[in-house]
């Protein structure tokens, strides 16, 4: 019988029983419903149930959160700009470019503040380098002490008055037919010349005067004169097999320091596949980054410079069958300097620091004997980094005095500190109707000129650049000006009444110049392009060089007669981090320690050992005295570092300190050598030759230094190195294994220290991250020391702090000396052995050691922790809990590496430490990186191996539903890294390049902490205590002939 | 007739002559309520018939809970709650535990010995002690015989107390 | 049972009567204060007040104004806190292992002792509440207690943690150990108060005893678990605190002989410290009958004894340090005998080795004088040994780049005279109103020997 109960279908396929929806009839939504399909437990798709369990999770989480969270005010966007999301970061590619100091950079944005400067990979000259400066520079732009408006007369003005008046005054001067001239730094941007051009157009008498704070002057002109090139030379390190320099800090201050140490590191490197290095002789007085590196290094005077020159020169001649010339000398290395350049002819480099055009000379010729051009050095890329013409300057400087000038604008510089004859020039700006000034800030020039018209920091500005002929380079704001603030090529253009602003300007400039007649959508997409990547490249035609010779017995002959020197002799040099000095109110550059001295926030006279013996300068645990140095007459105290490796008889002083009207940071820190600067030949002479003095005084001033021990005490588990020579006969040369005694001796011999362990060890079943440095290419530059600074919101100190011993800086670079020899020889028995290997040799050789968390596999800071505040990953990596620590200081004690920082003070919101400015002011909070928390009063800190950045690079690689790989991921020192020493990567994954660097081979499901790292140079520091570290080093390996004997 | 409980209360001045006193007092088949001293006279259980206290034992279980429970509370929490690979060790690494172990069991071994001490002998802040004679806790031993309890004759009690060398004899009433 | 021979001369003199020790050791009790006591008072009550203001510091402005840095993170905090831990132990030793070994002489002056022992552990526990960078997260997250951070426990693995347990066991059972004690002699001052207060003050505190022969029985058999409990406590106490340093990496911390030779070391300190005190009551408050040269004597020989191990240690140091090979060991311990830090070493050296083996001398055994300078001498050294396996291990360790020195501030110095202020301010205290003697033990003793003829 059928039945009478009524069925009502849910639709035609359940009358037909339709498979699929038989199969689906039983849930509640039949299709699939979107939700997050990272939380589904069965591909059966995602139920009510599962859609309340996230809603749930996400109320309990959003409550968790809110508890102990201060409120803080949060104002969301009225309308969102399109490409802002909040937490999501933004990169723009553009320029930094400095008194000819340039680099092509990406700029990292979030919610609009430009918060980290990385390199941009895209440039064939910088390669994704950067260095101190440019990591820092960020910083600057959150600088509250910049100018916040015009200034009439040091008073406040807004710019419609201020262009009024500037314009009419200039014009009634042009009109009188008034001498009007234009100082600045170099200006490599076509854009800006071709502004400037429109000025002279309209003013008439106009001249434009550059000079540089470290000027190539002699370099350039020697060019000009002898092949008639308008700049610098380009070097190719990258293709030389020998180089010589004299006195040029190539890797450190020398003209482009990011594209040299690329190149040059490129030469450094070695492996299986690369058993040869480049050769490199050094001979300068103060002891400098580049000096540090060079594998034969021999110290002489300033006014040795030119006979050193002349000795190479003649030996050189020699071999390849030129003429010599009168003069010279013997110097240690010399002839087989010159041995190997005569073997590497082609292959070879040799450069000078000097600024002597008769010098520069010399070094041509000896590069045109060794047929280096068109090789390791081109002269129709030349370089546009320093056109600063001394000769010019001193021009306008007599001009100035004699009251010639009638109008003067000063484009962003700052003479009246940076230049020799700055106080000159001081009493000199009276007698000028008109000065002006378009400094960031109320500087010493800016404050003696009648109107300032601020410039905007580069990251507020339109700008392009032409480093090189034919290589060009753009610049975009990546914020909206703070203050009320206008890039100075605007304001000239509005002066001499072109209303177009500096954008359209440029973009029109680059539509006429170099898009070679594109129009429209066309030239809209090359504009595009251009702008994405930051770099645009010209074929520009080569043109025509005369390869004449030059008067080499004339040049040789000058320097005869301009080299004297008597007692001691003063070499002024500019610091990695400070430079000339333009950015000392940074703290973070102020902060860094000099990557020789290892001082921080001061300059001072250095001194040789044997010359400090004499004097009887002594330095205990940092401690020492001031000296009163004498130059020509004029004597100031200054503090004193005993320096290794300084010639006998000289002293070197810093440049960039001693600012007046720098800012609260930079104001009063040191002494201004500036005005010790002399001239010779022309050109600025940074040397002073006679009448410098030096005795000690009794009074005592300690150099804040991040390190007061400069040898490594012959530990061969630290520092671990060979020469080339042994190297190549056997990759683990140098090597130090730790072996140990096993119960089993008889049978197996002795065993691997590090193949014993109590513990069974913990799998790392996804990623293994680690780190690489190479300890062969790492030049100590420190640009990576101010990227990780940058990037993990690490505060500054002050002096006092780091005399304290409390910097905290999550990685520093240590550098150590090797020991004294003549010492550890008369030395006998232990005690006085280890007594003499804290004593660092006269000439020593130096080591660079980037040193940061080691990220133990078994950390001795873990176990320790009482309350389990710092943990390990299961991806390798060493966790620091900040919420989680009470401060006990014990996991500080027990680190083998001493690389855990304490927050002895509140270092943010605290007026103790103002000069940590980008954590105790509205302005420089900006700057903070809000990936990373700002620790707190009485926690522990250390490097995470940027986990923030890991984190963001996995969530990338998992939008797209693969694994991550080395694009996704670099830590901010690696990223860094101008000379490619640091390589971050998966340990876990065979075709990182990590992993290929290291050859790691993983056997499939096996991974564990004891990594199979086949790479004979990798070897961890501190092997034997079984931390086992995921940081590894590569030996040193130095190209002498032998291997010094380190005692 | 008075109401309450009547205590003969023998003075002796002598440890010596107390337990002495104590042999003699029970031959008589007198029941003897308790001693009291200024100090611990060593053996008077014998004399009184005590057995030994059962404290040790206490203090013994007490030990043994202590320890187990800070073992099993350790591994639990290290190995299984939340498991973190600290120091590259194990999860559940023995050694490093032991010393919270041994000291969580001294712990309560002594903590609970003592408690219990104090409720057995009714120890407490605000106890109302029945004192039978002040100098008990100067200079004197104190004998007291609750006659409520005996059924031989007071004089007869007083008797042999002070034939066995008490000082005095008092009789004490509690309300 | 308390046998004795009738030829060892007696440990109480002057032929007390039960009475007359009442009398005695009550009478400071019940008296008033005497001036040399107020004296001493104010000076501790001085030294409580300065030295807070160094704590108030410390706390509001950071560990900072101390004179650690990124080298050195263990200084005087932690040097301190070993130091009055050791002297503590004294209390203990002498109370629990010389009663387990039935000495009697112990009677005279465990209870102070004792006190000693409680004092000096609240004071250990300062330091490592005062050296915590977050003390007001700290003291209690150093717990394992149920929490909302997802039950995140504590690292069981870490000798800190074991030295919250450690401590805080010893304390508490010291404490507890003290106060069975104290019992029977409260119950005496009890009955022989005259005004209410004191009666009632002293009444609660004896709880109610009145001395019956059950209770004395099971008072007994409870001292007695006590010290044998407290006797391995007290030993793995001060070898728990020596694994915060010999269970780490860091050359001259990572050294197997530390438990003993701490343990040493601690009952060397503490019976100088025991000294120093009890020859300063006994003075106060005429107690020369109790505390007789005898037992000076007898602690003068344990200090001889516990030195003597003292100084076996340093030497087996060097020897293991030249024997193991390991430069960074050997460096370590070249340079604390010859580095910035030689004084502290020498100090030690010739407090702690040198200095008790004058001792040797019956003379200088059994004088007063020559006892109680020596005491401070000795108390002197254990302080620089702390100092010197804390700082000089550390402030050169693996990497010559991080060698530093550490300099102490003024806040270093005052937090350790709080420290002081503290520990003198509850001496007095006690002894002005506890009975300085176990008046109970004493009286046991009484008619086993120095019976009066």
């Amino acid at each position: 019988m059928e039945s009478t109960k009524k069925q009502y279908w849910k639709g035609l396929e359940e009358l037909s029983k339709d498979p699929e929806f038989v199969k689906h009839a039983d849930k509640e939504f039949s299709e699939y419903l979107p939700t997050n399909s990272e939380l589904e437990e069965t591909e059966a798709g995602s139920t009510r149930r599962d859609f309340l369990k996230l809603m749930g999770f996400g109320m309990a989480a959003v409550t968790l959160a809110s508890c102990e969270a201060p409120i803080r005010k949060a104002i969301p966007y009225v309308n969102k700009p399109v490409d802002v999301d909040p937490g999501v970061a933004n990169y723009y590619a553009t320029t930094y470019n400095q008194g000819g100091d340039y680099a092509s950079i990406v700029v990292k944005t979030r919610e609009g503040r430009p918060i980290k400067i990385e390199g941009n990979k895209l440039s064939k000259i910088t390669q994704g380098g950067t260095n101190a400066q440019i990591e820092a520079s960020v910083l600057s732009l959150y600088d509250k002490e910049r100018l916040a408006q015009p200034l009439k007369g040091g008073e406040a003005t807004d710019w419609e008055t201020l262009d009024a008046e500037v314009a009419a005054k200039l014009t009634d001067i042009a009109a009188k037919g008034g001498h009007i001239r234009l100082v600045s730094n170099t200006i490599m941007s076509p854009t800006a010349l071709k502004a400037i051009e429109e000025f002279k157009a309209k003013f008439g008498n106009v001249e434009l005067v550059q000079y540089d704070t470290q000027s190539a002057y002699g370099l350039s002109k020697a060019h000009k004169d002898i092949y008639g090139v308008a700049g610098v030379p380009s070097y190719h390190f990258d293709k030389a097999d020998v180089i010589v320099s004299f006195d040029a800090d190539f890797l450190g201050s020398w003209i482009s320091p990011i594209e040299y140490s690329k190149g040059y590191a490129k030469t450094r490197k070695l492996g299986p596949k690369k058993k040869t290095m480049s050769r490199h002789y050094h001979f300068e007085s103060n002891l400098s980054l580049t000096g540090a590196n060079a594998d034969y290094r021999t110290p002489i005077k300033p006014s040795e410079q030119g006979s050193a020159v002349v000795a190479l020169y003649n030996e050189v001649a020699a071999k390849t069958g030129g003429t010599s010339v009168s003069g010279g000398g013997d110097f240690a290395n010399v002839k087989k300097a010159a041995a190997d350049l005569v073997k590497a002819k082609g292959k070879s480099l040799v450069v000078s620091g000097s600024n002597d055009p008769a010098i520069q000379t010399l070094i041509a010729s000896i590069n045109m004997a060794l047929a280096n051009f068109e090789k390791t050095i081109t002269l129709n890329d030349y370089s546009n980094a320093r056109k600063g013409d001394d000769a010019q300057m001193s021009n306008f400087m007599a001009d100035a005095k004699a009251g010639r000038l009638d109008a003067v604008v000063f484009l962003s510089c700052n003479p009246v500190y940076n230049h020799s004859k700055g106080a000159e020039l001081a009493e000199s700006l009276k007698k000028v109707a008109l000065t002006v000034s378009t400094s960031d800030r109320n500087d010493e020039t800016a404050s003696l000129v009648n109107y300032v018209a601020p410039n905007n920091h580069f990251l507020e500005s339109w700008s392009d650049s032409e480093p090189k002929n034919g290589t060009f380079s753009l610049g975009q704001p990546t914020i909206s000006p703070i203050f009320k603030t206008r890039q100075e090529q605007e304001s000239l253009l509005s002066w001499a009444g072109n209303t177009t602003s500096y954008f359209d300007y440029l973009k029109n400039n680059w539509k006429e110049n170099f898009s070679e007649g594109k129009e429209g959508l066309a030239f809209q997409s090359f504009w595009d392009k251009c702008l994405q990547d930051g770099i645009y490249e010209t074929s520009k035609e080569n043109f025509e060089i005369n390869y004449t010779m030059s008067d080499d017995n004339q040049a040789a002959a000058t320097i005869a007669n301009n080299y004297k020197g008597d007692g001691f002799e003063l070499a002024l040099y500019q610091k990695v981090a400070i430079g000339d000095g333009s950015q000392a109110n940074n703290p973070w550059l102020q902060e860094t320690p000099d990557p020789i001295t290892k001082g921080t926030w001061d300059n001072y006279v250095t001194v040789s050992l044997s010359d400090a013996k004499a004097l009887g300068i002594t330095e205990y645990e940092g401690k020492s005295i001031k000296v009163e140095l004498t130059v020509n007459g004029a004597s100031h105290k200054l503090p004193v570092v005993i320096q290794p490796g300084q010639a006998k008889g000289t002293l070197g002083l810093a440049l960039g300190y001693g600012r007046k009207n720098g800012g609260k940071v930079a104001n009063n820190l040191g002494f201004d050598a500036n005005p010790l600067v002399g001239t010779l030949n022309g050109g600025a002479y940074f040397s002073v030759t006679t009448g410098v003095n030096l005795v000690a005084t009794d009074e005592a001033y300690q150099v804040a230094r991040t390190q007061t021990h400069q040898t490594y005490m012959d530990r061969g588990n630290i520092i671990q190195e060979a020469s080339l020579k042994e190297y190549q006969k056997d990759p683990m040369a140098g090597r130090e294994v730790p072996m140990i005694a096993t119960w089993q001796d008889q049978e197996h011999g002795k065993v691997k220290a590090t193949t014993l362990s109590l513990w069974k060890g913990h799998e790392y079943p996804d990623h293994h991250w680690g780190l690489a440095i190479d300890l062969n290419s790492c030049t100590g530059c420190s640009a990576c020391h101010v990227a990780c600074v940058a990037e993990n919101n690490i505060p500054v100190v002050g002096r006092q702090e780091v005399i304290n011993r409390r910097d905290m800086h999550w990685m520093r670079i240590d550098r150590y000396y090797s020991s004294n020899e003549e010492e550890l020889a008369k030395t006998d028995g232990l005690v006085d052995r280890l007594a003499a290997l804290d004593i660092a040799s006269e000439n020593p050789e130096v080591t660079f050691q980037p040193m940061m968390c080691q990220h133990c596999n078994n950390a001795g800071c873990e176990t320790v922790c009482p309350v389990a505040a710092t943990t390990h990953s299961t991806s390798g990596l060493n966790q620091m809990v900040y919420n989680r620590c009470i401060g006990t200081r014990y996991c500080a004690n027990n680190c083998a590496y001493k690389v855990r920082r304490f927050n002895w003070f509140k270092y943010h919101d605290n007026e103790q430490f103002d000069m940590n400015s980008s954590m105790n002011n509205d302005l420089g909070k900006m700057v903070l990186n809000p990936d990373v928390t700002v620790r707190s009063r009485g926690v522990m800190e250390k490097c995470s191996m940027c986990v923030q950045r890991i984190q963001s690079g996995k969530l990338e690689a998992k939008k797209e539903d693969r694994r991550t790989n080395d694009a996704d991921i670099t830590t901010a020192c690696a990223s860094a890294c101008p000379s490619d020493a640091i390589v971050f990567g998966d340990m876990n994954d065979d075709n990182s390049q990590l992993s290929q660097l290291l050859r790691i081979k993983n056997e499939e499901g096996d991974y564990g902490i004891d990594k199979q790292v086949n790479e004979e140079r990798a070897y961890a520091v501190l092997e034997e205590t079984g931390s086992k570290p995921n940081v590894l080093y590569l030996t040193k390996i130095r190209n002498t002939d032998k291997k010094e004997s380190h005692a | 007739m008075t109401f309450g409980k009547n205590y003969l209360v023998g003075v002796f001045d002598d440890p010596d002559v107390i337990l002495e006193s104590i042999k003699s007092v029970r031959e008589n088949g007198i029941k003897i309520h308790e001693i009291f001293s200024p100090h611990a006279i060593h053996g008077i259980d014998d004399y009184l018939g005590y057995k030994q206290s059962r404290l040790p034992i206490a203090s013994f279980l007490f030990g043994i809970t202590g320890a187990s429970l800070a073992l099993f509370t350790i591994i639990w929490m290290l190995g299984f709650d939340w498991p973190m690979i600290i120091g590259g060790k194990d999860f559940v690494s023995l050694p490093p535990f032991i010393p919270v172990t041994f000291e969580f069991t001294v712990l309560l071994a002594a903590h609970g010995m003592v408690l219990t001490f104090f409720i057995v002998s009714d120890l407490k802040p605000w106890a109302k002690p029945k004192v039978f004679d002040e100098r008990c806790t100067d200079d004197k031993y104190i004998m007291a015989i609750d006659l409520g309890e005996n059924k031989i004759a007071k004089d007869e009690i007083n008797k042999v107390l002070s034939d066995t060398g008490a000082s005095e004899v008092n009789e004490k009433n509690f309300k | 049972m308390q046998v004795s021979s009738p030829i060892r001369e007696p440990l109480i003199h002057g032929g007390k009567t039960l009475h007359d020790v009442s009398e005695d050791i009550c009478r400071q009790v019940e008296a008033k204060p005497s001036t040399a006591w107020k004296i001493g008072f104010v000076i501790s009550l001085a030294a409580l007040s300065i030295g807070a203001i160094s704590v108030w510091v410390l706390l509001w402005d950071g560990i900072g104004v101390w004179g650690l840095n990124k080298t050195v993170g263990w200084a005087w905090d932690i040097t301190n806190f070993v130091w009055w831990v050791g002297i503590g132990h004294a209390g203990t030793l002498i109370s629990a292992v010389l009663l387990l070994f039935r000495q009697k002489w112990r009677m005279s002056i465990n209870r102070a002792a004792e006190a000693m022992t409680i004092f000096a552990v609240i004071c250990a526990l300062m330091f490592p509440a005062f050296h915590m960078g977050r003390l007001w997260l700290g003291f209690y997250w150093a717990l394992p207690l149920p929490n909302t951070f997802g039950s995140l426990w504590v690292n069981f693995n870490s000798p800190l943690l074991w030295d919250v347990f450690a401590i805080s066991t010893y304390f508490t059972v010291s404490l507890v150990f003290w106060y069975v004690g104290l019992i029977p002699d409260f119950a005496t001052i009890r009955d022989r108060a005259k005004n209410k207060i004191s009666k009632a003050v002293y009444g609660g505190l004896a709880m109610g005893w009145i001395g019956g022969a059950k209770d004395w029985s099971r008072y007994e058999s409870v001292s007695l678990i006590l010290a044998g409990l407290a006797t391995p406590l007290v030993l793995s106490v001060h070898t728990i605190v020596s694994m915060d340093f010999a269970t780490s990496i860091i050359p001259g911390w990572h050294t197997t002989i530390f438990p003993p030779y701490f343990v040493a070391g601690a009952i060397f300190s503490g019976f100088a410290m025991v000294l120093t005190l009890m020859l300063v009551t006994r003075k106060l408050f005429k107690l020369e009958d109790y505390i007789t040269i005898g037992h000076i004597e007898l602690m003068n020989i344990v200090i001889i004894v516990t030195g003597s191990i003292v100084g076996i240690a340093y030497i087996t140091e060097f020897f293991i340090a030249w024997y193991s090979g390991v430069p960074g060991e050997q460096y370590a311990f070249i340079n604390r005998a010859t580095g910035p830090y030689w004084w502290a070493y020498a100090t030690m050296m010739t407090a702690n080795v040198i200095s008790p083996q004058l001792f040797w001398v019956k003379k200088i055994r059994t004088s007063i004088v020559s006892t109680f300078i020596i005491s401070i001498i000795v108390n002197i050294g254990m302080w620089f040994e702390r100092f010197v396996i804390v700082v000089t291990s550390i402030h050169r360790d693996f990497l010559p780049s991080s060698w530093a020195m550490f300099y102490p501030t003024i806040h270093d110095v005052g937090v350790y005279l709080f420290s002081f202020g503290f520990f003198f301010t509850c001496y007095l205290l006690f002894s002005k109103y506890f009975p300085v003697i176990n008046i109970a033990e004493i009286k046991g003793i009484l008619k086993s020997d120095g019976e009066k003829k």
